[in-house]
């Protein structure tokens, strides 16, 4: 089993991203340089066109496994931390890990309790030994009164004070943490880069060189590879475009949802108070039109992953600062 | 020196000499037309170092396209021997330099410029108390828009004499500054963090420069000075609204009285 799982949980700074042959490294200047220039054709939004193919599931027995071939269970540190591209499916495989190793799944803080950063009335409402903090990105909102609770948690999570655990962390969270709360972190894990093995293993059936074409596109990210590799098999289907009407208060609402793993509208207007409701809405509705965007069932507006690739190149296009991934 | 010796220092001028003359200055003419209408468009599509690049390239292309063709046509014109270039462009300059001082002075800052790049396209300057974006730079003057959306054209030759100021100089970063006027009753380290977090959470600030908080004890209070860098040098004037509202509605929360200045203390006061 061991042998076959091309699964790798790997500390975060050994990760590297599989590097693009050169015809893809030409192919994407190329389709970069068509977007430039036929970037005043805007489509008309068909909303038949976001109804895109849902994309395959991947297996998550042998990402469990991979984790417990890399971590000792007989001696875990306080707390590690698992650092996780969007859609790379991290969050799931660690709930299910901790199903299977006992660690209890700790529910996010209310908004009361993250603006007067009381970490105490959080913790005692659900404490155990071994806990899985699954959505970092929860425990927090970017605004001057809603990032103390996590300034005052990790201290608490590095002196041991929680007792044993595993933060999932969002790497746009984890990249703005760097910035916000300036200590590295000990313990820092990731999956490694999809390969074309792993890629075989998760139901993409095509040659060694589309594998990694298609690994280098998705940039090693599992979930956007399948995705894409979902939009590729069905001719009548294309990946969405931002709209060209998308300006700063597009990329400030892109990188908000990003940032906080997707937000609720009115978590949205509380981040970026310089927009008026009505504006946030017009843009919101825009991006959804595009198929950017979706409303999920908890009114939780996310990036669409069909959407992510492009979504990124429009923030490092304007200088934001990215993920490591 | 007598008419003969005059004429002798220039070829004959052919009528194919002409015709290539033309050609030589209608290409010219072309690239550099064509290269003040594509830049500046390929640039409004990019952002940061790229959009700053291109524009950059405009006046570097004009500069050489005039080399080139000046290297081209001087030796179509004149015998090209050491004795005769001496003469000609010396008696040439002597001319010009007495009728169009200023207009040469400029046209030669205007090369300086683009070697020494004291502006580029896409940077903020201040030029005697005019502060705006480098939208063009001329052979003769460069051309600066105002945050006001007013023209206005600075002659190159100001470069010989005057201090210009650069607030980005060429990259995407440009520091902007948010004052805040405090009465003089509050805890001075809490008013400090709480300005750092209003830079942090500002949606328009560049995260990978730094953002400071400096304080001054006044005789009406105390004032605080965010210091924090845009991620695009347009969007400044945003910017600096965004920590300005935001940065009251914290102080206000905390809650810490503002300063009240009498007209005398409203002074602008000096840069630290």
């Amino acid at each position: 089993m061991a042998e076959s799982n091309h699964w790798q949980l790997i500390p975060l700074d050994t990760f590297e991203r599989p590097s693009a042959p050169a015809t893809t490294a030409i192919q994407q200047a190329w389709s970069q340089l068509r977007k430039l220039f036929i970037a005043e054709e805007d489509d008309d939004v068909n909303p038949d066109e976001q109804d895109f193919p849902h994309y395959r599931e991947f297996d998550l027995a042998p990402a469990v496994a991979a984790i417990d071939t890399c971590w000792d269970a007989d001696e875990p540190p306080s707390v590690r931390f698992v650092i996780s591209a969007p859609f790379s499916g991290s969050g799931a495989i660690f709930r299910e890990w901790a199903k299977q190793n006992g660690y209890q799944q700790l529910e996010p803080p209310s908004l009361e309790q993250l603006g007067q950063a009381d970490t105490d009335a959080w913790w005692q409402q659900q404490a155990s030994e071994r806990w899985l903090i699954d959505e970092f990105s929860s425990f927090w909102l970017r605004t001057t009164e809603h990032m103390q609770f996590m300034r005052a948690l990790l201290p608490r999570l590095l002196r041991g004070e929680l007792g044993t655990g595993v933060v999932v962390i969002d790497s746009w969270t984890f990249a703005f943490l760097h910035r916000a709360w300036p200590l590295s972190l000990p313990h820092c894990y990731c999956f490694a880069a999809a390969t074309p093995e792993l890629l075989k293993d998760s139901g993409v059936i095509a040659s060694d060189k589309r594998l990694r074409n298609l690994a280098a596109k998705a940039r090693g990210n599992l979930g956007v590879a399948l995705a894409l590799w979902a939009v590729e098999q069905d001719e009548e289907r294309s990946l969405p475009r931002l709209p060209s009407e998308a300006d700063d208060s597009t990329a400030f609402i892109l990188y908000s949802l990003l940032l906080h793993h997707g937000l609720k509208g009115e978590y949205l207007q509380m981040v970026l108070p310089l927009m008026a409701a009505n504006q946030l809405d017009v843009q919101l509705l825009r991006l959804q039109q595009n198929g950017i965007i979706d409303l999920d069932e908890n009114k939780v507006w996310r990036i669409n992953v069909y959407a992510y690739p492009d979504v990124r190149e429009f923030l490092a296009a304007r200088g934001f600062w990215l993920d490591g991934f | 020196m007598d008419t003969e010796k005059i004429l002798g220092l220039f070829k004959e001028i052919t009528s194919a000499v002409l015709i290539e003359i033309g050609v030589v200055f209608a290409v010219a003419t072309l690239i550099v037309l064509a290269s003040q209408r594509v830049l500046p468009w390929l640039a409004g599509h990019l952002h940061g170092k790229q959009r700053l690049f291109a524009l950059a390239l405009i006046p570097t292309i004009r500069v050489l396209v005039f080399i080139v063709a000046f290297v081209w046509v001087v030796p179509l014109v004149i015998e090209p021997s050491m004795q005769n270039m001496v003469a000609i462009l010396g008696a040439a300059g002597l001319a010009i330099g007495f009728a169009l001082k200023d207009y040469i002075s400029s046209m030669a800052a205007g090369m300086v410029a683009v070697y020494e790049l004291p502006y580029r396209p896409g940077d903020w300057i201040e030029v005697e108390g005019t502060y705006g974006e480098v939208k063009h730079i001329g052979m003769r003057a460069v051309e600066m828009v105002t945050p006001d959306d007013t023209v206005v054209f600075i002659p190159h030759l100001k470069l010989w004499t005057k201090l210009i100021f650069n607030a980005n100089n060429g990259g995407p970063s440009l520091m902007c500054v948010a004052d805040f006027y405090l009465h003089p009753e509050h805890d001075a380290n809490v008013v400090k963090h709480l300005l750092e977090d209003v830079g942090l959470t500002s949606p328009y600030v560049q995260l990978s420069k730094p953002i400071v908080v400096v304080a001054k004890e006044e005789p009406w209070g105390t004032h605080y000075r965010l210091k924090a860098y845009p991620i695009d040098p347009r969007q400044q004037f945003q910017f600096m609204t965004d920590l300005t509202a935001r940065g009251k509605n914290c102080l206000r929360a905390l809650p810490v009285k503002f300063a009240q200045l009498s007209p005398e203390h409203a002074a602008q006061a000096g840069p630290y």
